[in-house]
């Protein structure tokens, strides 16, 4: 009889993976999720309709009535939107000023026009303004308005910047709100999942269950098959919400950025897994120290201060996803899972870093491994008071 | 966790002309720092055998029957099972009942006796039908679908027993099978493990009551201080201890009954008086002093019980 080393482990998995499938958790907390992530889709939605540039608002008085065709085409030319209106009398252009219902008074004569604004006149409203009043005085000089029209066009000064800045991303938004996204999702699954591994292992302890599993299986079968079961909930879990949330996103069509891809999906279910063993192991070390539920959050706090320290440095990594902090905290084995898909989600990320990030947090999860593992054996059977990890680590 | 480490293997090893399928413990030694829970433990429980073991609490009953398992390692000795040394894949063979029960306390009796069942090498279908048949012996069948957690104690004692049998073991280790149940449950459990052991298994388990034990058994071990301090069967160890007689002799002067030769005078009342006789006395001494005093109503041997064993084996082993 050889009964194979895999398949008790699949055994192992498989009861994990229809625990955690049959649970609460899963299925409301997946449903929740999606109808949060279709909330927070409809709400950017709406709240991006409003946001088009609106219309500004200049009013002429009969005494610059005169400059108002000009005044439109230039602004228009510029590409600035106006809307052009005739108030009675400056008193009464001024009071709509003030009201805010009208965003540029303009008054005066034709040939030396003041513009009344509430605190600064749009520089592109002022230009298109400024080249009506030199049309108006050239018209006044006896030039005709077809020449002066010819003689205007088309003046345009080229621009050689010896430093050009970058140009603005126009998904910059849209990618950051992805990269925050993701990051939460990813630090949620992470300290679920990694905490239902935990709380498994105490369980199993206290209920002294383990005495007849070891008795029939290895300890690193047991812990194997424990998490890979729940490790496998989690991806499910995650893939259904990053379907559902790619299916909004395509119907609503509020982004279509890379970010939020099938492609890049997976690779956030990359960092998902990567994540999840990294933290799931050393939970399990620790908590197989403690024999009661009551004292896994206690056991656990030491490790699940560095995943709450990777979520704080999201607010850090977000304004500045290139900058040097940024690109180290990422590497970092703890923070990596959350922090370069952070930096992924925004652009930010070059291969090598997400080649190191990897190779560094594959080599912790193999060396955690060793170790919980070991603490694992040495305590799993041992009850009572809390026992010491470094006699757990001798296995004293 | 292997065991044997440190372990001799002895040219005159009594295992290697035991019977194929029995078990053997040699030399056990296990200390938790000071403490020394086993001290060169020596035992042997033949295949088909029902064999009782008794000792006070921290003899070393409950660490012994865990190095049986493997769930702890021995400091020294050796388990041989069919006279090769207990390998892992061995041990996945023994049904074991723990001293602190467990099972999952939120998982369905029949699926959890399947997946226990798998877990110890059976095939899916097999294990579900062995599942469903453990369960109507003991007739908990109406709750196959329940959790265990919704079962009063006497029935989850029962699932952890069909948990140690479901897959059809080699060998039985049971610790305390009979504490927490019932009366109409001990029935029921004292019928199971003879079955097993008539089906050839050899059967071990322990227990504090030891009239139980008495009746159950085959054989006996009474150990103490981590060390076999008497076996054998139940009448093996009464031919050990000293012979008693009730001596019922009403005319017999209030101090009569001290001194007489070859005997002890162990207790007296209403006239009756109980004698232990000294090894190779002559009882027939006792009786003609009894005659001396008058009528004698009753004179007859009293078997010793196990309890009693018990108790002045320990107390020849100087506590």
């Amino acid at each position: 009889m050889t009964g194979g080393g895999r398949s008790i482990i699949y055994l192992v998995a498989r009861r994990e993976l229809q625990k955690r499938l049959g649970g609460r958790v899963f299925r409301v907390g997946t449903l929740a999720m999606i109808v949060l992530i279709a909330i927070g889709i409809t709400i950017a939605k709406v709240a991006g309709g409003s946001s088009a540039p609106s219309a500004i608002r200049v009013g002429f008085t009969s005494t610059t009535a005169t400059l108002e065709p000009a005044f439109s085409s230039w602004a228009t030319g510029a590409g600035t939107l106006v809307s052009v209106s005739d108030v009675a009398d400056a008193a009464a252009g001024t009071a709509e000023v003030t009201a805010g219902t009208l965003d540029v008074l303009v008054t005066g004569s034709p040939s030396a026009p003041v513009a009344v604004v509430k605190d600064t006149l749009d520089t592109d409203v002022q230009s298109a303004l400024s080249v009506a009043v030199l049309e108006a005085r050239l018209t006044a000089a006896g030039l005709t308005p077809a020449s002066v029209a010819a003689a205007l066009a088309g003046t345009h000064v080229d621009v050689q910047s010896l430093a050009p800045a970058p140009p603005a991303d126009p998904e910059r938004s849209g990618k950051l709100a992805a990269a925050i996204f993701v990051a939460f999702l990813l630090y949620l699954s992470i300290a679920l999942y990694g905490s239902f591994v935990a709380q498994g292992v105490v369980e199993e302890k206290a209920t002294r269950i383990v005495e007849i599993l070891l008795g029939t299986i290895r300890p690193s079968q047991l812990l194997a098959g424990k998490i890979i079961g729940i490790g496998l909930a989690g991806v499910l879990q995650l893939s259904i919400i990053a379907a559902a949330t790619l299916v909004l996103v395509q119907q609503t069509h509020i982004v279509s950025i890379p970010a939020v891809s099938a492609g890049s999906v997976l690779v956030y279910l990359v960092w998902f897994v990567l994540g999840f063993l990294f933290y799931a192991t050393a939970y399990a070390g620790v908590a197989s120290l403690v024999s009661r539920q009551e004292d896994v959050s206690s056991a656990t706090a030491p490790i699940y201060i560095f995943l709450i320290a990777a979520y704080v440095l999201v607010s850090i990594v977000v304004p500045d996803p290139g900058g040097t902090v940024s690109t180290v905290v990422s590497i970092l084995p703890p923070f990596a899972p959350i922090l370069m898909s952070v930096r992924m989600a925004t652009g930010d990320a070059t291969a090598w870093q997400v080649g190191l990030a990897i190779v560094l947090i594959v080599v912790s999860i193999a060396g955690l491994i060793w170790l919980a593992g070991r603490i694992y054996s040495n305590s799993i059977l041992r009850l009572g008071a809390r026992a010491r990890l470094l006699d757990a680590l001798r296995g004293k | 966790m292997e065991l044997g480490r440190g372990a001799v293997a002895l040219a005159t090893d009594p295992a290697d002309d035991a019977a194929v399928d029995s078990l053997t413990l040699q030399g056990l030694t296990k200390r938790y720092g000071d403490v020394v829970a086993l001290d060169g433990l020596d035992l042997e429980v033949p295949g088909g055998e029902l064999f009782g073991f008794v000792g006070r609490n921290g003899a070393g009953k409950t660490t012994a029957m865990r190095i049986i398992l493997g769930v702890l390692a021995a400091d020294a000795g050796e388990v041989r099972f069919g006279g090769t040394p207990l390998t892992f894949e061995a041990r996945r063979r023994i049904g074991y009942l723990p001293e602190e029960r467990g099972l999952y306390p939120k998982m369905r009796l029949a699926d959890q006796l399947a997946y226990l069942a798998q877990l110890h090498g059976m095939a899916p279908t097999a294990a579900r039908v062995a599942a469903a048949t453990w369960l109507e012996r003991f007739g908990l069948a109406a709750r196959a679908r329940d959790d265990l957690q919704g079962l009063s104690l006497g029935n989850q004692q029962r699932v952890q027993l069909a948990a140690a049998l479901v897959f059809g073991p080699n060998l039985l280790v049971l610790d305390e099978p009979f504490s927490g149940l019932d009366p109409v449950a001990v029935d029921v459990m004292s019928a199971v493990l003879r079955e097993q052991a008539d089906a050839g298994l050899p059967v071990i388990f322990s227990s504090h009551e030891l009239e139980l034990v008495e009746r159950l058994c085959d054989r006996v071990a009474i150990i103490d201080r981590g060390r076999v301090v008497a076996h054998g069967t139940v009448a093996e160890l009464r031919a050990g201890a000293p012979e008693r007689r009730w001596v019922g002799a009403p005319n017999a002067p209030v101090h009569w009954g001290e001194g007489i030769p070859g005997t002890h005078l162990i207790s007296r009342e209403n006239g009756r008086m109980l004698f232990e006789i000294d090894p190779g006395a002559d009882d027939q001494a006792l009786l003609q002093a009894a005659l001396a005093t008058g009528p004698v109503r009753e004179f007859h041997r009293v078997e010793p019980s196990l309890g009693e064993i018990f108790r002045t084996v320990l107390e020849e082993d100087g506590t």
